[in-house]
């Protein structure tokens, strides 16, 4: 059900973004052949799950006994009878739009430096690439909720008390893990740099342009697809967020509901409370948000990325 | 991040592929016999566990147990999954709080006939905590009651007065209160107890009220509740308890309980689960004591700490009547078991163990003997949502130690949700 797959998302590459047909014409089984493990995986794994879920979302189903139809029920109460479910809508919004932006300009700030730098540039690019790829990992988490305890290291060095244990704090303790791992943004953006052409940034110092000029009349118009791309796919993942809010919050999202992503809810409804059929319609309303954010994000975009491909 | 609605739409796949399979398969031939008995508890009641389920396999050759355990919360997550995947234990320890819940839900087979367990040595009250609609559903591993652990060395430095029988919860705040002010705050006189659903069980008894009405509807109000609220406030407030950020960690594991981390010199729990190597894990001798009370009633009672029962769907139920009548009346094992889960229900392995127990399972068996008059039956079940209700308990209390919302405010809230949590 993961939705970027399902979002046309323009090439990464802005400039000379040469489109090469590859022609299966003569014979298309070998490439359905070697397509069917996907094809097997999709119907299995994905597309089955989903009409179920989207069946059990007007159904009262407690995972042990059978389903029971209840039509629109489950969307009402959801938005009439329960103020837990606006909670976790809240905290999930309040979670996107702060770790989406500084994720992206961490992201983007890294990569300027590595693009620049000459020597050893494998080496730190490795290094910054390092935590993305324990993204979704547990004991990044766990690690997080030992930092940020009361008494624990940064407690320790800076007296701020529990980050992960006050109400107030716990939701930035864990948007500070995400901006931690900006690696995957970061190795795109640097693909996207090392598209733009050399002369574009001659003829600007020509023209006397700064660093900072520079940087906003030609790094960003040109990488402008890079950063819509990464925009869509980061919001979407940021919606998604599940695993560290679970861990750093041993699955309640608290304290005090402070941490209450809209998954983990979802978690809780349906695991925790035996409430399958409100927690498939909670999953169907965030593909719903999700899809209608992601539009959006294309429909604004269409105002400021610049697409040079096609007449390079 | 990973993408959770890939992967519950992964598990609900799985969950349909297994469903389907496990109905296929059938051995219930003569050939050796694996079964798989899962439990709640922590690595120190593991080691033992595995001792007795050793003495087990040596009897009966044919059979082989598998076991695995979890953490009280983590356990009963993965038990509705594994149930609903049709890869349910065939026998499962099982908590008084859920008996009515999986019974309801014909998860539950009933003893009897071939999964004949020998209880004529058990209390009959306490079967009672096991049993739904007249069918019993699990029998009880061990009897517990509330109690109070302290530590004597933290009250003496303090100079308070010890707990005794008939002391009072204002007797409490005193004392809790010296001992805060003894360490300069380091040390706090009692972990916060306002958002154990559990402790406030037995403080609505004490006033002769009770958490369920017979049909398992809310017997109290939300005057009760901001009643209690208030009380555990203010002793939060004039730092008596645990300060928010440290109660917020209680998760129910010994661990991460502030009695084991040293930053509150006593708490509330139950008399079961004391093991040779308590103090050792506490770093410290404690003492247990009876509830506080308001003069009146001690309002505490005779629990089945926990219960066992074999899955509906096992296809092994003789085997798996067999090894709970062992684990539960062989003297041998009762003897390695010791008072691990709670103190042992058949009355001759009780009387057994008594006299050889040192340590910490002499300390609670000597507090259950001599507090067992005092107690009253167990209430029945608790009915269906009753787990979340318990859950929302905790949460809200979060709301009134953070001081996100008054008193009054927060009983409201809790409320509504447990009236929700009750409703379906």
């Amino acid at each position: 059900m993961s939705v970027e797959e399902r979002i046309r998302v323009p090439p990464a590459t802005p400039v000379g973004g040469t489109r090469r047909h590859h022609r299966y014409g003569e014979r298309p089984g070998i490439a359905y052949l070697f397509l069917t493990p996907w094809v097997i995986g999709v119907l299995l794994l994905t597309l089955g799950p989903m009409l179920a879920s989207l069946y059990l979302s007007f159904t009262d189903y407690d995972l042990f006994t059978s389903p029971e139809w209840v039509g629109l029920e489950n969307y009402e109460r959801m938005f009439t009878e329960d103020p837990r479910f606006l909670a976790s809508v809240w905290v999930t919004l309040k979670y996107v739009l702060m770790s989406v932006p500084l994720k992206l300009a961490a992201a983007l700030a890294v990569a300027l430096l590595l693009h620049r730098a000459s020597r050893m540039t494998g080496l730190y690019r490795s290094a910054f690439y390092a935590p993305s790829l324990l993204g979704a990992s547990v004991a990044v988490a766990l690690v997080w909720r030992v930092v940020f305890d009361n008494g624990g290291p940064i407690d320790r060095a800076f007296g701020t008390g529990g980050w992960t244990t006050d109400p107030r704090y716990a939701l930035l303790s864990i948007v500070l893990l995400a901006v931690w791992q900006f690696g995957a943004p970061m190795v795109i953006f640097l693909a996207g740099l090392k598209q733009i052409p050399t002369q574009l940034y001659d003829a600007a110092a020509i023209d006397g342009a700064g660093w900072w000029r520079s940087f906003r009349s030609v790094t960003v118009p040109m990488l402008s697809p890079v950063i819509l791309f990464n925009l869509v796919l980061e919001t979407i993942h940021a919606f998604q967020a599940f695993t560290s809010a679970f861990i750093v919050s041993s699955g309640r999202g608290g304290p005090s509901d402070s941490t209450l992503f809209y998954t983990l809810y979802l978690y809780q409804k349906g695991f925790v409370d035996f409430r399958m059929g409100y927690a498939s319609a909670m999953a169907w309303v965030l593909l719903l948000v999700i899809a209608a954010v992601t539009a959006l994000l294309f429909r604004v975009s269409r105002g400021y990325v610049y697409y040079a491909g096609g007449d390079s | 991040m990973r993408p959770i609605a890939r992967w519950a739409a992964a598990a609900v796949a799985l969950v349909a592929l297994v469903g389907s399979t496990a109905a296929c398969g059938d051995d219930s031939g003569d050939g050796p016999v694996t079964l798989r008995f899962t439990w709640w508890g922590n690595a120190d009641r593991a080691e033992l566990t595995e001792k007795a389920l050793d003495a087990f396999e040596a009897e009966h050759t044919d059979i082989k147990v598998e076991t695995s355990y979890a953490e009280f919360n983590a356990y009963w997550q993965k038990m509705a999954t594994e149930i609903a995947g049709g890869s349910a234990p065939d026998v499962l320890q099982m908590d008084y709080r859920y008996v009515r819940e999986y019974a309801d839900r014909n998860v539950l087979a009933e003893f009897g006939g071939s999964t004949r367990v020998d209880t004529s040595k058990f209390s009959q009250s306490l079967i009672k905590g096991g049993t739904v609609g007249g069918k019993v559903y699990a029998i009880p591993m061990g009897q517990n009651t509330q109690e109070f652990t302290w530590d004597p060395a933290a009250w003496q430095a303090a100079g308070a007065t010890p707990p005794a029988d008939g002391w009072t919860w204002n007797d409490l705040e005193t004392a809790a209160g010296k001992v805060s002010a003894s360490t300069g705050n380091k040390v706090r006189g009692v972990v916060d107890f306002g958002m154990i659903e559990d402790w406030f069980e037995v403080w609505l008894r004490q006033q002769g009220k009770a958490l369920y009405t017979d049909d398992g509807k809310l017997a109290y109000t939300a005057a009760d509740v901001q009643k209690y609220w208030e009380f555990t406030d203010r002793l939060r407030r004039s730092g008596a308890a645990t300060q928010a950020d440290v109660t917020s960690k209680v998760d129910g594991s010994q661990a991460n309980d502030p009695v084991t981390q040293k930053t509150a010199a006593s708490g509330f729990g139950y008399d079961s689960g004391f093991t040779p190597k308590t103090w050792e894990i506490m770093g410290r001798e404690m003492k247990l004591a009876p509830f506080p009370t308001s003069g009146g009633d001690l309002g505490q009672y005779a629990k089945p700490s926990m219960l066992i029962s074999v899955a509906k769907r096992s296809k092994h139920p003789k085997e798996a009547a067999q090894l709970i009548d062992f684990l539960l009346n062989d003297k041998e094992v009762g003897t390695i078991l010791g008072t691990s889960r709670g103190m042992p229900v058949n009355s001759e392995i009780r009387d057994a163990i008594g006299a050889a127990l040192t340590g910490p399972p002499k300390v609670a068996y000597e507090f259950e003997k001599q507090i067992l008059p005092k107690l009253k039956d167990a209430p029945p079940p608790p009915p269906k949502g009753s787990g979340a209700v318990k859950a929302a308990f905790q949460r809200v209390y979060d709301d009134v130690m953070f001081q996100r919302s008054s008193i009054p405010a927060a009983a409201e809230k809790f409320m509504n949700e447990a009236k929700q949590a009750l409703a379906a």
